[in-house]
Order: structure tokens, then sequence, then C-alpha cells
């Protein structure tokens, strides 16, 4: 008898606290972003710390996304899929109008409109625009930037000082910079005057520069079907076809890191590599003016709130403390990231980066001035779009389609993937 | 007959006055589990976007939660009946239920979790394993010393003190006491005190009906069998929920536009008829190029020109076929550069010199080394064009052979990764180079297989060792190498792993883009799992034919 009610204790014991009440007044935000190195996740570790002890009712839960296995977009997916994603995270700018039409995140304009000091003009206006297109036409914010940035030439010092060249200047155009090229590829070995990587921004530059784009004006086709196209492409395809750079779709980081690239073509993010592996002088210029005017992009993400968020008025506050100027210069202060902010303590904080090694931070500022935003497509499929492309100006660098044959045929070929939207 | 009069005499099944408490404790925690199953049922049908699969799939999965309730039901009414069954059944829901509950307690004190952290633990403290190898040693030391008992049994203390306290102190510096605080730190939330008491409920409940077998009358056969069943469910239910649930669930995605993210619509066989879709037109003379020729959707695949006709094939989703035809490309190429330097080495490794062990060990490695480290190397270190180890080597070679021949040969620098020629090649070879090590150990154990008398007598009759390989090795081998060739095969044919840490950080070319990595860039880059779904299933179909059609030639072969 005893055993038996010993074990009933026990278990009543055990069950007791089914009926306890477990209060828990604390909100809890998960946010998560693409850091690109351990100190970047120590940095934004350290802000979502510092924000969250300042910030009395809501604990902050920081997910560095992305790894060597998994990738940030495939987790990300794979969580809004099983509605367990964060309530704030970044995507790439290419990806806002996928994730605001599938329903995926929230429109944040109405608690924006109410958040004192909060002005969508401390922002890129490039940016912004995207940031707030609707296809219904009503007032829409799907995000913040987190940041921005740039393309720019990182040059070989040495050898341009092997070559007799001078270094490039401001305004220096396509001519000048074919130039070097060969003069650079001349020195011989296994030096190469260019490098650049074979996705659709380092093109996209050359289709841009031509005076031709992507897209047509209002975003809504293809805007490729033109004599600037031809012009673009033919004088990026000659840079292969004359051996001057390194081959395309190989990776050309390691080759300029390693001192056998002249010129090579990449964001600020490739900066820091830079700086560790590089054993040469070496700086960075503005890209070169091509006949339609000088030309960038003007890469950036977003900070967005999950559409499925329990909290999206403290969602939206932690949007506007990731962006603020004090934790985007913390960012910066790495020297990978550039602030989305126009001006302000951020831009400041990211002009001193590197400044004991005298590299012309300036040059990525000004691309940003007149970069072309990344472009979210709101009228179509981006990721088919894109594919298509990559592999159209594949064949042309190749040799195995002609320039003209390109403009003549892509829009026939991506026009359905507006279509279809 | 005695001794059966006997039995049936003291049968508890007869024995009415005293109901073990185990019974109705089952009966409780049976009804418990019926409430539980019921819940999480209603919970699951009153979902307003079932994870954004839609109403079938909603059902389903609510049908599916509901099984237990009926389990545990029925359960119920055979204990009352006092039926055998009724335990058997009792005994599977208790024992998976505290399976569940331990899993989720478990994932609950962050184990799970913490892996990395435990493994951190253990690395910045290995030195304390030093003790744990002194202690084994002097322990296998204290086992061969048989001439003195007393000295053995010293030195195993010994080496028992060394042992005990190098994990203790493991332990300590690794953090035991952070982490046991940080565990009963976890018992302030109400989810942990309910996972425990389900876990000790269920456990303890169980552990009582185990011990019922006499009372209700268990055979040895009957206890064999539902031991092995038990110790079964939890990986079979494992099976059903991640492997037959999920593939059924991509079965089902295949007929609907499913983008993951909101509810699909049933689409039949559109996706389907979308990959497969072909068009064959003649280029006309208004058409200036092929694409012209072609009906709206479609795109350019293959231009074929016989004489002055030329005849333009197009698809609707061309990346459907060009990553079919990579995926038999590389098959093709794999199979003799992975089988034929396999068989190679395992000849040559079979044998018994001092120290071959390293040597297969060696050749192995590459099976197991992590695909992202082995990628680099390759990616960086060996294809670079201009910086990678192979092309240096060739311009070495043909430096050597120009000043050595007077020849004039060109120092060509191949565009491993970035030129269309090379790119197949380069992740067959990478591939090949990983699978070798593999395909050396079947063989190896398929010639270890091979009876010695053949050899002896060929050896008798005079045949040489090409002929013994001929006549002897390979024949005997031929079930070894059906195995090789097929599994090499079924590798081939899901290749994922090259094309993407190859050529990953950029465009991926078309020459590079296989069967999986196109569904999964489907699936994942361009969000359609309707889609994707459909191309796996494409795929499965696929690799299962190849499989049939070389399973029955070999049969014909054997025959």
């Amino acid at each position: 008898m005893f055993k038996r009610l010993l074990v009933l204790v026990i278990l009543a014991a055990l069950l007791l606290p089914i009926f306890a009440v477990n209060a828990q007044d604390e909100i809890t935000l998960r946010w998560r972003t693409r850091p690109d190195n351990q100190a970047e996740i120590d940095v934004y570790q350290a802000a979502s710390d510092e924000i969250d002890a300042a910030w009395d009712g809501v604990t902050l839960q920081y997910e560095p996304g992305g790894s060597e296995t998994a990738s940030y977009q495939d987790v990300l997916v794979t969580e809004l899929t099983g509605g367990t994603a964060p309530d704030v995270f970044w995507i790439p700018g290419t990806d806002v109008a996928r994730f605001a039409k599938l329903g995926l995140i929230l429109n944040l304009n109405d608690l924006a409109a109410q958040s004192e000091g909060f002005s969508k003009d401390d922002f890129y206006p490039q940016i912004m625009e995207h940031l707030s297109y609707s296809l219904d036409g009503s007032d829409t914010l799907w995000g913040l930037p987190r940041d921005a940035s740039a393309f720019a030439i990182y040059y070989n010092e040495d050898l341009f000082d092997e070559a007799g060249l001078d270094y490039p200047a401001e305004g220096w155009t396509w001519e000048d910079f074919r130039a070097a090229g060969e003069e650079i590829t001349a020195l011989g070995g296994d030096i190469k005057g260019f490098g650049m990587s074979n996705w659709w921004a380092p093109y996209g530059y050359f289709i841009n520069a031509a005076g031709s784009g992507f897209f047509n004006e209002d975003y809504t086709g293809c805007g490729l079907a033109n004599e600037n196209t031809v012009v673009g492409l033919e004088t990026l395809a000659s840079l292969y076809e004359d051996g001057l750079a390194v081959p395309y779709g190989e990776d050309p980081e390691p080759v300029f890191h390693a001192g056998n690239v002249g010129m090579f073509m990449n964001g600020r993010w490739a900066t820091p590599g830079v700086v560790a592996n590089a054993t040469f002088g070496w700086n960075v210029a503005e890209l070169p003016v091509g006949p339609g005017g000088p030309s960038n992009w003007l890469f950036w993400g977003a900070y967005v709130v999950n559409a499925n968020t329990e909290h999206p008025q403290e969602a939206w506050e932690l949007v506007m403390k990731l962006t603020s100027p004090e934790i985007q210069g913390k960012i910066a202060g790495l020297g990978a990231n550039i602030p989305s902010r126009v001006g302000g303590s951020g831009v400041e904080d990211f002009l001193a980066t590197f400044s004991d090694l005298g590299v012309n931070n300036q040059a990525f500022i000004n691309g940003l001035t007149y970069g072309v935003a990344e472009n979210p497509v709101w009228t179509g499929d981006w990721t088919g779009i894109v594919t298509i492309l990559d592999s159209q100006v594949a064949s042309v660098v190749g040799g195995d389609l002609s320039p003209q044959e390109f403009a003549d045929t892509i829009c026939a070929q991506v026009d359905p993937f507006f279509a279809t939207e | 007959m005695a001794t059966l009069t006997k039995t049936e005499s003291i049968s508890p099944m007869r024995e009415r006055k005293n109901l073990p408490l185990a019974i109705p404790a089952s009966i409780v925690l049976n009804i418990a589990t019926i409430a539980m199953s019921v819940l999480l049922a209603l919970n699951v049908f009153d979902l307003d976007e079932f994870y954004a699969l839609g109403d079938t799939v909603q059902y389903f999965v609510g049908g599916i939660a509901l099984v237990p309730a009926v389990a545990a039901a029925a359960a119920i009414i055979l204990l009352i009946m006092k039926n055998p069954n009724g335990r058997f059944l009792s005994l599977t829901l208790h024992f998976l239920g505290m399976t569940a509950s331990s899993i989720y307690l478990l994932h609950i004190w962050g184990i799970f979790a913490g892996f990395d952290a435990i493994a951190g633990a253990l690395y910045e403290n290995s030195a304390w394993l030093w003790g744990l190898v002194i202690a084994y040693a002097l322990y296998w030391l204290a086992g061969r010393l048989n001439n003195s008992k007393l000295l053995s049994s010293r030195i195993e203390m010994v080496a028992v003190g060394i042992g005990m306290l190098a994990l203790i102190g493991l332990l300590f510096f690794g953090g035991i006491l952070e982490a046991t605080a940080d565990i009963l730190g976890k018992y302030d939330q109400l989810e942990t005190w309910v996972a425990t008491a389900l876990m000790i409920v269920f456990g303890v409940v169980a552990y009582g009906m185990l011990m019922l077998g006499e009372y209700f009358g268990e055979t040895t056969d009957q206890r064999t069998a539902w031991q092995g069943w038990l110790m079964l469910s939890p990986n079979i239910i494992g099976f059903i929920i991640f492997f037959a649930g999920p593939l059924l669930l991509s079965l089902y995605l295949s007929f609907t536009d499913s983008v993951g993210v909101k509810e699909p619509n049933f689409i039949g066989l559109d996706n389907y008829s979308q990959a497969l879709s072909l068009q064959f037109t003649t280029q006309g003379e208004d058409d200036q190029y092929a694409q012209d020729a072609l009906d709206a959707g479609y795109r350019v695949l293959e231009t074929v020109t016989v004489g002055d006709k030329t005849t333009v094939i197009g698809a609707k989703d061309v990346y459907f076929w060009i990553s079919l035809r990579n995926t038999f490309m590389f098959c093709l190429m794999l199979i003799p550069l992975a089988t034929i330097p396999a068989l190679v080495l395992a000849v040559v490794l079979n044998s018994k010199i001092p120290g071959m062990k390293i040597y297969r060990a060696a050749f192995f490695l590459p099976s197991v080394a992590a695909v992202v480290g082995i990628a680099l190397i390759w990616r960086i270190a060996l294809y670079s064009s201009s910086i990678g180890f192979i092309n240096y080597a060739l311009t070495e070679f043909t430096r050597f052979l120009n000043a050595t021949f007077g020849t004039s040969f060109a120092d060509t620098e191949i565009g491993w990764l970035s030129d269309t020629r090379y790119m197949m090649f380069s992740m067959v070879l990478m591939a090949a180079w990983q699978v070798v090590g593999f395909n050396m150990v079947l063989f190896l154990a398929g010639i270890q297989g091979i009876p010695n008398d053949l050899y002896e007598a060929a050896q008798v009759d005079g045949a040489n060792q090409l002929n013994q390989f001929r006549f002897i090795t390979l024949p005997q081998l031929r079930p070894t190498t059906f195995f090789v060739i097929v599994t090499t095969i079924i590798n081939g044919l899901q290749v994922f792993n090259e094309p993407f840490v190859l050529f990953r950080g950029a465009a991926f070319p078309d020459e590079v883009r296989t069967a999986v990595l196109n569904l999964y860039l489907r699936g994942f880059q361009d969000i359609l799992f309707g889609y994707s779904s459909a191309l796996a299933w494409m795929l499965f179909a696929i690799i299962f034919a190849v499989t049939l059609i070389q399973f029955r030639l070999n049969r014909e072969k054997t025959a």
C-alpha cells in the first residue's frame, strides 16, 4: 500500500508543474544577418548586446546566418516555409520584390509614419525608391538598408610601376583601362591586366557603362535590345579574347592576392581580404568611365520584418536601431561595408578605415552616388532572368555567341519571365 | 500433464485478485496519450495555413497525428480484455513516449545545440586526455604481466586511478559544473518539468508493463518478437517521419505550383510537361537566328544543320535537358576513371608487404575527407589556371621537354574551371579522386575472397601473372565489378557536390549544371518547390530505369 502511495505521490509531484503558471513579460526578438567572417559576427553580436542592454522589456537573439555548408538563403527559405524564421532578417536587394509579393515581409509604412525622427531621406534615394515600391501604388516601406556597397578597381601599384604606367586617375576612360590592361599583360609570365568574377554585376557594369541596361525604364521588360549592349559586350569580350584578363569563370581574387593581376574589379567587401593578403603596393580607383558615362552598381540589402512576427512594433524599432548611424559606423569600421545613410558619422567612420594604408575609400563613396541600385524586379522573376543572362554572356565571352546576336535574341528569351508574373 | 495443470492453476490471467498497478497506470497513461494525440490533431486541423502545404497535406498529417490515439484506445480495450496484445501495444506506446520525451528534454537542455561547445571544451582540455592514454597503456601492460599477479593488480589500480583522475580533471576543467548549473537553470521553465515528468512517467509505466510477461502468459517467441519490434520502433517511426513522409510530400508537391511559402494549387502534370516540352522546327529564311524560329516560351536547346536545312530543337526548360546531358556525360567519364584505377590499385595493394595498410589508408582518405576542404584545395591550389599546381607542373614539364629535346611546345594555360571544354573533366577528375579509394576497398575485398586454389591450379598449368589476372581475377570479380559500377553510376547520376563547391560563389556555367544541382537551384534559388520536386521524381525514374537495365543485363550475362 505504502509503495503504491509513494508512486502516486511521485507522479503527482512530477505532474504538478503542468498546472503552474509561467509568467513571461519579456519580449524576445530574433534577428539575423549574413556576416562575411567571424570579425563581423563579433561586431553584430556586440551591437545586438548593446541594443539589448539599453532596451527595457525586449531581449534580442542574434543569429549569424550562412555557413560553408548551408547557404543563408537556403536556411532562411526553409525556415520561412516552416514558420520558424526570425522576426527581423536581412535579404539582398534583389530579393525584396519576391519576398514582398509572396507576403513574407511586413509593409512597415504605417509604423514608420508614426516614428518620430525617422526620415527616408537619410538613406540613399536609389535604394529607398526600390524599398518604397508597390505594384498598386499604395504607400509602402519594405525595410531599411543595412549597408551599401559599390565596385572599384583594386590596382597593383607594383605592376603599374613595372609597366611604366600612371595609376588610374579620376575620370579615366575605357580606352585608358584597356591600354593599362595591355601594358600590364605585356609584362609576361602569368601576369594578367584585369580580373573580374562572372556573376551579373561585373558584366552588367560593362552593359550599363556603355549606355544600356538590363531593364526598360519602368523595369517591366527587357532593355538589352540595343546597340549600346553590343558595344559593352564587345569591350568585355575583347578583354578575354585578347588574353588580357584572368579567364572568365575563374576566381580572380586569389590571383590578385598573389600579385599576378594589375586591375581587379570587386566591391568594398573585398578590401579586408586584400589588406590581409596583398604583399605589394595597391590602392583602389573608381571604375573607368564608359561611352555612356560613369557607371557603377549600388549594392544593398535590407533588414525586413517577418510578416508572421508577433511583435511588429518592436521589430520595426529594432530595424531602426540596427540602421542607426552609430551601429552602421561600428560595422563600417571593419572596412567591408559602407553605411547606407547618406553622410553622417557612419560615413566618417567608414572613410577612416585603413587610413594608415592610404586606401582611397572615397572611390567607393563616389561610386555610390551614380551607381545603379540593385534592382528588385516587381513585374518579373529576377532569378529566371539572371540565369539566362549569365549563360548568354558566358557564351559571348567564350566566343560562341556574337554580341550582336546576344542583343538581337536576349529579349525574346527573358521576356517570358516578365510575362509570367 | 501435472505441470500444465499447475501452470494453469496459477496463471495470472485467471488470477483477478491482485491486479498489478502497472495495468491501471498504463490505462490512465493511454487515456492521456489519446488526449494528447487528439489535441495535437485538433491543433493541426485548426491551423490557418499549414506551413503553406495546403489542405490535403494538413488533413493527412492531422490523420497521422490521430494514430497514437487509435493505438492507445485499442490498447485500453485489449488490456481490459486481458489480451497480451494490449500489453505489447501499451509497451510500445509508452516506450515511444519515453523516447520522444527524452529527446525533447535533451533538446531543452541544449545538448544538441551544444555539441560544438562540448567538442570545444574537450579540445581546450585535451591535455587531460593524455591521462586516459597513459591509464590505458598501463592497463594494457598489466594484462601482459602474467608472472607477477601482485604487480599486475597494483599497476591496474594505478591505471584506474590515473584514468579516474584524468576523467574528473577533464570533466571539471571542461566545465561540467557550469554545464550542470546551466541544465538546472532550465528548470525555471515549465516545459523542462513537463518533459522530465513525461519521460519518467512513460518510463516507469513502460517498465511496469515490461515486468508483466508472466502475468500475460508470455512465451519466449513472443518476448523475442516484441523486444525486436520495440527496439526497432524509434527507427521505424523516424523512417516514416523523416524519409517516407518527405518522399510522399515531394510527390504531392510535384503536382502543385508550390513555392514553399504560400498554399499550393494542384496543377496536375504541368510541372512535368514544362520540363519535358520540346519543339522541333526548321529555321526559315525569315528567321535570322534560331531563336526566331521557335514559339514564345521556348529557348534554343540545340541546332542541327544538314545541308541547307537547319533544324532547331527548342525546350521550355532548356536547363532540364542540359542538366540531363551533363549528368550522363559525367557518369560516362566517371565510370572508367573511378573503376579502372581502383582495380589496379586493389591488385597492387593486395600484398603482404609491411606498411601496406598505410598505403591503403592513404588512398582511402579522400573518400572520407570533407568535401568543402577538398574543393578549396582543388579550386585554388590545383585548378587555378595561373597559380594552380597542375598548370605549374604542366609548364615545368613543357620547359623540360623543350630544353631537353629541343622541341618548341607552347605553354598552354588550361582553364580548368573557366574553359568550357575542361569544366566537366575537372569535375570528373575530382570526383574520381574521391571515389577511387572506396572502390579500391571493394575490389580488395573481392580479390581477397577469390580462393587461392584457383591461382595455384593456374600456376601448375603454367599461367603467367597476366593470364591469371585475365582468366581468374577479372571473372571472379564480376559481382564486385557490377556492384562498383552500379553504385558509381547511381552516385554519378546524383552528382551535386563537385559542381556546387567548385563553381559556387559565381554563376554556375551551363556546362556544369547537373540534374541535382539544377533541381537544387530551381528549389532554393528560384523558390519553385513544386517544380523542383517534379524534377527530383523524374531523376528518380531515370536512376531507377538505369539500375533496372543494369540488373537485367547482369542477370542475362550471369545466366
